[in-house]
């Protein structure tokens, strides 16, 4: 369809492109050039440019407040963190070492040579009995807060739950207490409206001293434990936490019970503790080409989308006449009659047109009586004069067959008319004309 | 700017890199997965530099101004490039979709400084002005991977006439209307025709035809007594005026084409007819406003003007205003006339507008009333071999009846009804014109 051709046939012979004055000017562009639409979307840039500069600033000025972290964390300044009880530990000299792994913490408490305080708070409850089995004798004194009963069951079977003391009730040390740091503390509480968790020490568990025993004989704090590494048992993390560390005798509980050894190893467990026994996933299986290939194809999915969607100019507008079907009215008629089996007006308009058509066939005037009509037809066709009568007149169908068969009727007394006034075609053709 | 489905090929062509370089090593194939991409991307950008500007275009255009519903034609746009670089690309011309182009999209090359020509052929589906106001251009860079794309204002349009179907029955009325001319060879006095002139009597001429008073004006002692003759000829110079209806009721379908469209057709066959028979015709197509008018024309010129009037008026979706029509005609002519109505005949309630004026028109000029009768009616009138069949033989003979009795209205009311279906009424209209003139009643 394309072809060199020089100009229009009308335009004169002339080379445009050595004539610029000749040729017409150039077609003004509707597509908006790239610096155009930029300068368009400008102030939309720039605001959402302002928002993110807002947003940031926001971000670094509440950045402290809204500062998270794992629960009883070294440096969790949240309310349910622990960096207060920590932080004031630390002043007073003891090294607070921090471990996110089973293996961290042996190696630091394996450092401080048998002169460390091991803290154990395992929250969603991520060790196994193999390595609880290795925490046994890691440190001179091991704090366990809040024990599952995985730990639990590792570390001192004989050790039961013991529920949730009374609300808005101090416990008191009570005379059993022979912890120094317990007695010292003299009581401990849960924020207000909360009860703390305690443990129960059953009587037959013999080398098990409860401290902060409540009236139903559950403790929350539990000692006990070999000779030379003493295990501590704190029932509830309210005690540490920095929500509730100055309620009663808190304080002094966490610290007498953490600050006892130079060294303190912080240990809360994480996911790196989990991994390390699981069957090999998916992604260590797959060879290391098969992540990229998928994106690739994925980007690929996208160009091809950009590709094939990208429109080929604007849409081409045009007004389109309406459409209206002629027959509509006459459709609509005869779904009412169905509707409403309306049989003798739907015959009444079939006998009309019978009637007329049979008036103009047998040469009746427009204004023929329906009498005149049935006469006429009844002498045309030779049928009785009742018959004629009947079916163009008086008779009243009463169901759908009786319907079906007086319009068939009608019909054949219309053809019968017909035949009646057909002259016989006996006479032989016409010649042909002379020319 | 456009991407091509090239440079999703050369993307996907990514993982052959990816597979063979990056092996088991996740990080090393991330590595090539992102050297790949970068190596893609920096490539369509190149391309894209090195395409040429589709915004430095001069474009033209070469279309035919009128054009026969039916035929096709070929449209030219004349592209010159006005850059400095060669540009590769496709170009849409985007005509209107009932202005049936043939494609579109079409590959160009156009070399620095140089003008091609991009040609389509037009087979427009729908009579009245088709548009076309834009092309887009997209230019290929060498590689082929991207494009950049402009919308370029190059505005064109064609007029698309309606299509005169019924001019094939235009022969045979006109022999027939020289037929009614050649009455005056036999002297045939009568209705429908006027004097002529006067000339010496000949054998076998009508001796009623002599004029006494003529020869005996003639005769003088030294001359050879001559009887004189009168000779007659048809009525000549009378007027006929088209009103066509332009309302609700022409945009029905009927037979797959628009009252209205048959409604021109009847026109154009009438007025080739009249302008034949030497008499005047003036158009009007008329709704609540005057939409199309043609007046004072003749010969030739006459049916081009009025198949231009028509290209552009559609059905308006108003009722047509019956009250202005015979005012509008004493605007066209005070003279008697012949006033055709090219309208619809339906329901007693929709034509009693057209029955109001109807005496008032046909005091003065002889009144056709020309409508388009359904085929889809008669069909249902005879078919009933079912109770619903029935229904519907009812209700088509109820309509039928309806036209029936608006038509005896009309004629009750002194105007002629010329009905039939959408194919036969143009030939039944210039019948009717054949027989009226004949009578003498133009």
């Amino acid at each position: 369809m394309i072809d060199t051709a020089a100009r229009p046939a009308a335009a004169p012979a002339l080379d445009p492109a050595r004539d610029p004055a000749l040729d017409p000017a150039l077609a003004p562009a509707v597509t908006p050039t790239l610096r155009a639409s930029g300068r368009k979307a400008a102030f939309w840039l720039a605001a959402a440019a302002g928002a993110l500069v807002v947003a940031v600033i926001a971000l670094l000025l509440n950045g402290a407040a809204i500062a998270g972290g794992p629960a009883l964390g070294r440096a969790n300044p949240a309310p349910v963190g622990a960096k207060a009880v920590a932080e004031v530990l630390a002043a007073q000299g003891v090294d607070v070492v921090t471990a996110d792994s089973l293996d961290a913490a042996l190696a630091a408490t394996a450092a401080a040579a048998g002169r460390a305080t091991l803290l154990v708070y395992d929250e969603n409850a991520l060790l196994d009995s193999e390595q609880i089995a290795r925490l046994q004798d890691a440190a001179a004194h091991t704090v366990v807060v809040d024990p599952g009963f995985a730990l639990l069951q590792g570390l001192a079977p004989e050790i039961g739950f013991g529920g949730v003391s009374a609300a808005d009730q101090a416990i008191e040390a009570g005379a059993s207490c022979s912890s120094a740091a317990g007695e010292r503390a003299g009581s401990v509480a849960a924020l207000p409206g909360a009860g703390l968790k305690t443990l129960r020490i059953p009587a037959d568990a013999a080398g098990y001293a409860g401290c902060f025993t409540d009236g139903a004989g559950a403790s929350v704090l539990v000692q006990g434990g070999g000779q030379d590494a003493r295990l501590s048992f704190l029932a509830d993390p309210a005690i540490l936490a920095n929500e509730s560390i100055t309620a009663a005798g808190n304080a002094a509980l966490a610290l007498g019970l953490l600050g006892e050894a130079p060294t303190l190893v912080w240990y809360l467990p994480t996911l790196a503790d989990v991994a390390a026994g699981a069957p090999p996933s998916m992604a260590e299986l797959s060879p290391g080409w098969v992540t990229p290939v998928m994106v690739l194809l994925v980007l690929t999915g996208v160009a091809a989308a950009v590709a094939y969607g990208r429109r080929f100019g604007p849409l081409v507008l045009e007004r389109l006449p309406v459409t209206v079907r002629a027959s509509e009215t006459m459709e609509g008629r005869s779904r009412l009659y169905a509707r409403s089996s309306a049989r003798l007006r739907a015959v009444d308009a079939l006998r009309l047109a019978a009637i007329g058509r049979i008036a103009g066939r047998l040469g009746l005037a427009r204004t023929a009586s329906l009498d005149e009509v049935v006469a006429a037809a009844s002498a045309a066709t030779g049928l009785p004069l009742h018959a004629v009568r009947s079916v163009l007149v008086d008779e009243q169908p009463q169901n759908d067959s009786a319907m079906l068969a007086l319009s068939d009727r009608l019909a054949g007394l219309e053809g019968a008319v017909i035949r009646g006034t057909t002259p016989p075609t006996s006479t032989p053709p016409t010649e042909r004309m002379d020319p | 700017m456009a991407i091509t489905p090239r440079f999703v090929l050369l993307l996907a062509l990514g993982v052959v890199p990816i597979v063979a370089l990056g092996g088991d090593s996740l990080a090393d194939a991330a590595t090539v997965l992102g050297v790949w991409l970068a190596f893609v991307l920096v490539l369509a950008a190149l391309d894209l530099v090195l395409a040429a500007s589709p915004r430095l275009l001069s474009a033209e255009r070469v279309v035919p101004a009128r054009l026969r519903l039916g035929e096709s034609a070929e449209v030219q746009l004349f592209l010159g490039n006005r850059g400095t670089r060669a540009l590769r690309g496709v170009v849409r011309d985007a005509w209107q979709p009932s202005a049936g182009a043939d494609t579109n999209r079409q590959r160009i090359t156009l070399p620095a400084g140089e003008r091609r020509r991009v040609s389509t052929r037009l087979t427009p589906t729908r009579r009245g002005e088709r548009r076309v106001e834009q092309i887009t251009i997209r230019s290929l860079g060498p590689l082929g991977l991207a494009a950049r794309q402009a919308t370029l204002e190059a505005p064109g349009r064609l007029r698309v006439l309606p299509p005169f179907h019924s001019r094939k029955h235009l022969p045979s009325r006109l022999a027939r209307l020289r037929e009614l001319d050649g009455r005056t060879a036999v002297m045939l006095r009568g209705q429908g025709t006027e004097f002529d002139s006067l000339r010496e009597y000949v054998r076998g001429d009508d001796v009623r035809s002599i004029d006494w008073r003529a020869t005996a004006r003639r005769s003088s002692p030294s001359l050879a007594p001559s009887l004189m003759v009168r000779t007659w000829r048809p009525e000549r110079d009378r007027r006929v005026v088209i009103v066509i209806d332009s309302g609700r009721t022409s945009a029905a379908r009927i037979a797959d084409e628009p009252r209205l469209d048959t409604a021109f057709e009847s026109a154009l066959l009438l007025a080739a007819l009249a302008s034949h028979a030497g008499d005047r015709v003036d158009l009007l197509a008329y709704d609540r406003l005057v939409r199309g008018r043609v007046q004072g024309a003749s010969g030739p010129e006459l049916l081009s003007r009025m198949v231009d009037a028509m290209a552009g008026i559609e059905p308006e979706l108003i009722e047509m205003d019956w009250t202005a029509v015979p005012s509008l005609v004493r605007g066209v002519t005070s003279r008697h006339a012949l006033v055709v109505l090219l309208t619809s005949i339906e329901a007693p309630g929709a034509a009693s507008g057209l029955l109001a004026v109807l005496p008032e028109l046909s005091k003065r000029h002889t009144v056709v009333v020309a409508s388009v009768t359904d085929p889809a009616l008669q069909q249902a009138a005879s078919a009933r071999g079912s109770r619903n069949e029935i229904y519907w033989a009812a209700a088509a003979e109820q309509a039928l009846l309806d036209v029936e009795r608006v038509s005896a209205a009309i004629r009750q009311s002194g105007a002629e009804v010329v009905t039939a279906a959408p194919a036969a009424l143009p030939p039944a209209l210039a019948d009717r014109y054949i027989a009226l003139k004949a009578a003498g009643r133009l």
